[in-house]
């Protein structure tokens, strides 16, 4: 059903970002997978609030239509991407930092701390 | 007498069992003080005994190190241990990795 | 209109003026800083304390931010519960007050701990921050705040985890939590983003209301059981806690612990006031049960063989978190039948909720007195130390509490908390109580082994200088050994008056739907 192909896209994101968190080696495309996480979560909510035909949810701009799509999806998403801006930054300086520290970028070599 | 705790099945209470370290403690000072007071200051009854041997200065040169408590215990469970410690492998992917392996499980179960 | 309504959002407000006072705070110096940072820990704890008590009064207590109401009529009548709401019952303000206490003390300690360290307005601002985080997550009355109090948490514990950014293990231990937290917390966004899909709402108390178990239900609600118990280190994702509690800065890791509490007390809140007995099945009770066991066991197994002490005692959280799974996951069980809640489920989450404050205390002064030997000696390593308790009496007396409390030897309130598990738990399974007591035993042969390596044995040369820890970091440790003697010397009136409410609160799923929406939606 045609209604349920953006959550299949959503499903099909967040099992890629998840292969790139797990099996992927470097700490960037690492990064990168968890970025694309992010992002099926944000599609996630949107999809979420989509009403088929629906109209922007501002009053003034929407026009005579009587479907809007409803905003507070939209609301959680914009608050759920800035988090994703701050945690994403922080994640790469950590990166940078860890980089500094190990000369490298291999997950494997950055393991001092087990057992 | 004094408030208790009821679990069901059985009973608590501190005060009782402060009470019975109270007595405990006295009648272990009381033991203690009947040990011998008239050994020789000084001498080698004195003198901390090591084997025999001289006592070494520093600590560091006879103390046990905590890597060496309880060998028997890991020695014994030598395989289970080597397991264990096969599986913290301390790679963050692992980490992520083993959450939702949990996940995947706890969701076939409930789905089902 | 009383002042002590809005003691729900003074409890975030104080902590968050804290926060971003304190770089203006530091530009006036040292001591400007110091007294900012103490004088605002103790007004969150004093906050925490008067909400807790306020609460105890008064009963559930529903804040509404920006607004008078928490709903919205339309002119059609329809009313829709859209503004963000903070409800707190009995078990939210007994969370809040262990949080204050544990990041009161931590500051206390931090105060010299850190002082030798560059950028301590940043690690006051995060350490507020952290608090905030903490302190929101169990406050919130909506599920979406929730996810932005547990991000908030989530970021300000990295910042502060990886705060001696100069030494390698500690910015890896870092990137490691981030990883799993960041994922983790995107698992709970989607979980809250299924429920709103399916109900309209993200207000706790409204989504309870008209919550029928579905597939959607269903998916959502082991993403949130499985997210959660990774935040509060549930084997088998506990990989990250050895690591972050050991590297983190002593005075953090007190507080962390109480952070991961408040994980926990999200996991409990959805299971019980947002699912409750509409869960229909036995499954996410058992797979509680079964995580805490696994917990208990593997936590302590790899404790009795670590020798770097934070390591060890952040090994031990594992196992301990296990006890209040174990507790809970009991009462999770039995919630769906009142005989058996009657006769073992009550009792079962009294042990795990008095577990769980005992466990914040005795484990947050056990982290500090390792930051007091690391203070003084310079070295984490336990093959390294010895004869300590010469040089530190205080510290030694503290450690011998905390351990003492921890291994559950009576008459110390670990005991009384075990016991209430132990024996509600038999009824359910022997195998329960015999893991819990076989876990019991090696925690305290763990002790025995830090106690005798750490503080006992021979003087050792290296260490004739060191002298006691300064007087405000043992002012820190005190504070938590006063509230473990607390709670050991009346375990009734803290059962009666903290522990028992805050179960029932729990346990009492329409009560807290109605405390929110009144008669009807």
């Amino acid at each position: 059903m045609i209604g349920n192909f953006p959550f299949v896209i959503v499903g099909f994101l967040f099992l890629l970002g998840l292969y790139a968190v797990i099996f992927e080696r470097n700490l960037i495309k690492i990064a990168v997978g968890v970025v694309i996480i992010e992002a099926a979560t944000n599609l996630l909510l949107i999809v979420v609030g989509y009403r088929m035909g629906g109209s922007i949810p501002v009053y003034t701009l929407a026009g005579d239509t009587t479907n809007m799509v409803l905003p507070t999806p939209q609301a959680l998403t914009l608050t759920a991407i800035v988090i994703g801006l701050a945690t994403s930054a922080l994640f790469l300086s950590l990166i940078i930092a860890l980089y500094r520290h190990y000369g490298t970028l291999d997950v494997r070599e950055i393991r001092r701390l087990r057992g | 007498m004094w408030p208790t705790i009821y679990s069901g099945f059985g009973f608590w209470d501190v005060y009782s069992w402060i009470a019975f370290f109270i007595i405990l403690n006295a009648l272990a000072l009381f033991f203690r003080g009947q040990g011998r007071g008239d050994y020789k200051k000084g001498t080698e009854q004195d003198e901390i005994f090591y084997g025999g041997n001289e006592v070494p200065e520093d600590g560091d040169d006879f103390a046990v190190p905590a890597s060496s408590a309880y060998w028997g215990f890991t020695e014994a469970l030598k395989g289970f241990y080597t397991k264990l410690l096969d599986l913290h492998t301390g790679l963050a992917t692992d980490y992520v990795g083993y959450m939702f392996l949990t996940a995947a499980v706890l969701m076939a179960l409930i789905v089902l | 209109m009383n002042w002590s309504e809005h003691l729900p959002a003074l409890t975030l407000a104080i902590p968050l003026l804290g926060a971003f006072g304190a770089p203006v705070a530091g530009i006036f110096g040292r001591l400007v800083r110091n007294v900012w940072f103490l004088l605002f820990s103790a007004l969150t704890a004093i906050s925490t304390l008067l909400l807790w008590q306020y609460v105890s009064a008064q009963g559930i207590a529903i804040y509404v931010l920006g607004g008078e109401s928490w709903s919205l009529a339309l002119p059609s009548g329809m009313s829709l519960p859209i503004r963000i709401i903070l409800q707190v019952d009995a078990f939210s303000a007994l969370m809040a007050l262990i949080g204050g206490i544990a990041m009161f003390a931590g500051a206390i300690f931090s105060l010299r701990f850190m002082e030798r360290f560059s950028g301590l307005d940043k690690f006051v601002t995060l350490f507020f921050l952290l608090t905030v985080g903490m302190l929101g997550m169990e406050l919130t009355g909506d599920l979406f705040n929730f996810f932005v109090f547990l991000e908030i948490a989530s970021i300000a514990s990295i910042g502060l985890v990886a705060f001696w950014r100069d030494k390698p293990e500690a910015v890896e231990a870092g990137f490691k939590y981030m990883l799993v937290s960041i994922v983790g917390a995107m698992m709970v966004l989607i979980a809250v983003g299924i429920l709103y899909g399916r109900y309209d709402v993200i207000n706790f108390a409204a989504v309870a209301q008209n919550l029928h178990m579905g597939l959607a239900e269903k998916v959502a609600l082991s993403f949130v059981v499985i997210a959660l118990a990774m935040k509060s280190g549930a084997v088998p994702m506990h990989m990250w806690t050895p690591d972050a509690y050991g590297e983190a800065p002593a005075g953090v890791t007190c507080l962390l612990v109480a952070v991961s509490q408040a994980s926990l007390y999200g996991l409990f809140r959805v299971c019980f006031s947002l699912y409750g007995a509409t869960m229909g099945s036995g499954v996410v009770a058992w797979t509680i049960i079964i995580l805490g066991m696994l917990s208990m066991f593997v936590g302590v197994t790899m404790a009795v063989i670590q020798k770097d002490i934070k390591r060890l005692m952040a090994y031990h959280s594992v196992s301990q978190i296990g006890y209040m799974f174990l507790g809970l996951g009991v009462g999770l069980l039995a919630i769906a039948d009142p005989r058996a809640l009657g006769e073992y489920g009550m009792t079962a989450m009294q042990g795990g909720i008095y577990h769980l404050f005992n466990y914040s205390m005795y484990k947050g002064l056990l982290f500090l007195t390792a930051g007091a030997l690391y203070y003084r000696t310079g070295t984490r390593n336990l093959n390294e130390m010895g004869g300590l308790a010469r040089s530190m009496p205080r510290t030694t007396i503290m450690f011998v509490i905390a351990a003492a409390a921890i291994a559950g030897l009576p008459p110390f309130n670990g005991f009384v908390s075990k016991l209430l598990i132990y024996e509600s738990t038999f009824a359910v399974h022997p195998i329960l109580p015999v893991v819990a007591m076989v876990t019991s035993v090696l925690t305290l042969a763990s002790f025995v082994k830090v106690f005798q390596t750490a503080f006992l044995g021979p003087a050792r040369e290296r260490f004739r200088q060191v002298r006691e820890v300064p007087p405000t970091m043992v002012a820190g440790m005190a504070v938590l050994a006063v509230v473990v003697l607390g709670l050991t010397l009346f375990p009734t009136w803290s059962l009666a008056n903290m522990i028992n409410p805050a179960a029932e609160a729990l346990v009492d799923k329409a009560g807290y739907i109605k405390a929110v929406m009144g008669g009807g939606f």
